[in-house]
C-alpha cells in the first residue's frame, strides 16, 4: 500500500513546480502550463485524501469533476486573454510592457 | 489482496516510476527551450498523472483526466502556440537578471512549504488514520451526489463557466471589431471621426470643372 504522505509529496512537488513556472517565466504560454501543473498537483492531493477518508470519498470525486471542467474553461479564457495581450502589446513577454514604461 | 507484500511492493514501485516520470515531464514542460515540445511534454505529463488516479482506484477520474487535460487543454495550449508565433521566441527563456529568477525560486519554494505545512501539520490531518477506504465506483451515486445533493454548486459553476466563455468570445469579437473600425457612433472610437473628416476636400475640386463645359453646349 502506498502511504498518503507519498502522494502528498508528489502533489507538493507539482504545486511548487507550477508556482515556479508562474512566478519566474516570462512567456505567457509557459505561465499557463505552470498553472495547469499546479492544478494537477491539487487534483492528486484531493483524490489521495479521498482514498484515506470514508466521509470524503464521493465528495472528492465530485469536486474533481467540477475542478477539471473549470480548468478547461479557464484555459480557454486564458488563451483569449493571451491573444488580446499579443494584439495590444505585440509580444507575449509578460515583463516587456513594464520594462517599456520604466524606460 | 492489499495485504499481499508482493502486491504492495509492486504498487510502490509503480508509484515511484509514475512519480519520477511525472516530475521529469513537468520540469521539461517548464524548462524546455522549444515551447511546442514543452506543450507536448505537458500533454504527456497530464496523461501519466491519470496513472496516479488508477492507482488510487478512481478510473472514472483517470478517464476524465485523459479526455480533458490531454485531449482538450494540451490541444488548446498547442493552438495557442500556433496562434501566437511570438511565443516560440527562445529569447523569452533567458533572464535579464538572475535576481528575479532567485526571487521566483524562493517564492515557489515558499508556496510548496506552506501547502505542505497546511496539509501535514494542521489538526485535521490527524483525522486521516491511514486506513484505506474502498473508492466508490458507483457512477449512479456520484451523479446523485452531483445533481441531487449539490446541484446548486453545479449550477453556480456552470453559470460561472458559461459567463467566462461568453465573456471570452465577446472580448475577442470586440477587439476585432475595434480593429476593423465597424463600431461607430456616439459610443464608438474617437479616432473614426478624424478619419471621416479628411476625404471631404477632394469632391469639391472635381465638381468645379464640368460646369463651364455645360454652359458652352447651351450657347451653341
Amino acid at each position: 500500500m502506498v502511504p498518503l504522505s507519498w502522494y502528498l509529496v508528489v502533489a507538493f512537488i507539482l504545486i511548487g513546480l507550477g508556482a515556479y513556472g508562474m512566478m519566474v517565466k516570462r512567456n505567457l504560454i509557459r505561465i499557463l502550463i505552470g498553472a495547469e501543473i499546479m492544478g494537477n498537483g491539487v487534483n492528486i492531493a484531493l483524490v489521495a485524501f479521498a482514498l484515506y477518508s470514508p466521509t470524503f470519498n464521493l465528495t472528492a470525486q465530485g469536486l474533481i469533476i467540477l475542478v477539471i471542467s473549470v480548468a478547461a474553461a479557464h484555459t480557454a479564457l486564458a488563451l483569449v486573454l493571451m491573444l488580446m495581450y499579443n494584439r495590444r502589446y505585440d509580444t507575449v513577454d509578460l515583463g516587456r510592457p513594464v520594462d517599456r514604461e520604466v524606460a | 489482496m492489499q495485504a499481499d507484500p508482493v502486491f504492495q511492493l509492486f504498487e510502490q514501485v509503480e508509484f515511484i516510476l509514475i512519480a519520477g516520470i511525472v516530475i521529469v515531464l513537468a520540469y521539461l514542460a517548464l524548462e524546455h527551450k522549444e515551447i511546442v515540445y514543452a506543450a507536448f511534454f505537458f500533454g504527456f505529463m497530464a496523461s501519466i498523472v491519470a496513472g496516479f488516479f488508477l492507482l488510487l482506484e478512481a478510473p472514472f477520474i483517470a478517464g476524465m483526466q485523459i479526455a480533458v487535460y490531454t485531449g482538450g487543454i494540451s490541444a488548446l495550449i498547442i493552438f495557442g502556440v500556433l496562434l501566437l508565433p511570438r511565443a516560440q521566441d527562445s529569447s523569452l527563456e533567458t533572464f535579464p537578471s538572475g535576481r528575479k529568477r532567485k526571487i521566483g525560486l524562493l517564492l515557489s519554494g515558499f508556496v510548496a512549504a506552506i501547502s505542505a505545512t497546511l496539509a501535514l501539520l494542521f489538526p485535521w490531518a490527524e483525522s486521516f488514520d491511514e486506513i484505506v477506504v474502498d473508492m466508490s465506483q458507483d457512477l449512479g451515486a456520484l451523479a446523485e451526489w452531483l445533481w441531487v445533493e449539490n446541484s446548486i454548486y453545479v449550477q453556480m459553476i456552470a453559470i460561472i463557466m458559461i459567463t467566462s466563455l461568453i465573456g471570452a468570445v465577446a472580448l475577442l469579437k470586440m477587439d476585432k471589431a475595434e480593429q476593423m473600425g465597424s463600431i461607430q457612433g456616439e459610443f464608438g472610437i474617437e479616432a473614426e471621426v478624424e478619419i471621416e473628416d479628411e476625404p471631404e476636400p477632394e469632391p469639391e475640386s472635381v465638381d468645379e470643372e464640368p460646369e463651364p463645359e455645360a454652359t458652352e453646349e447651351e450657347d451653341a
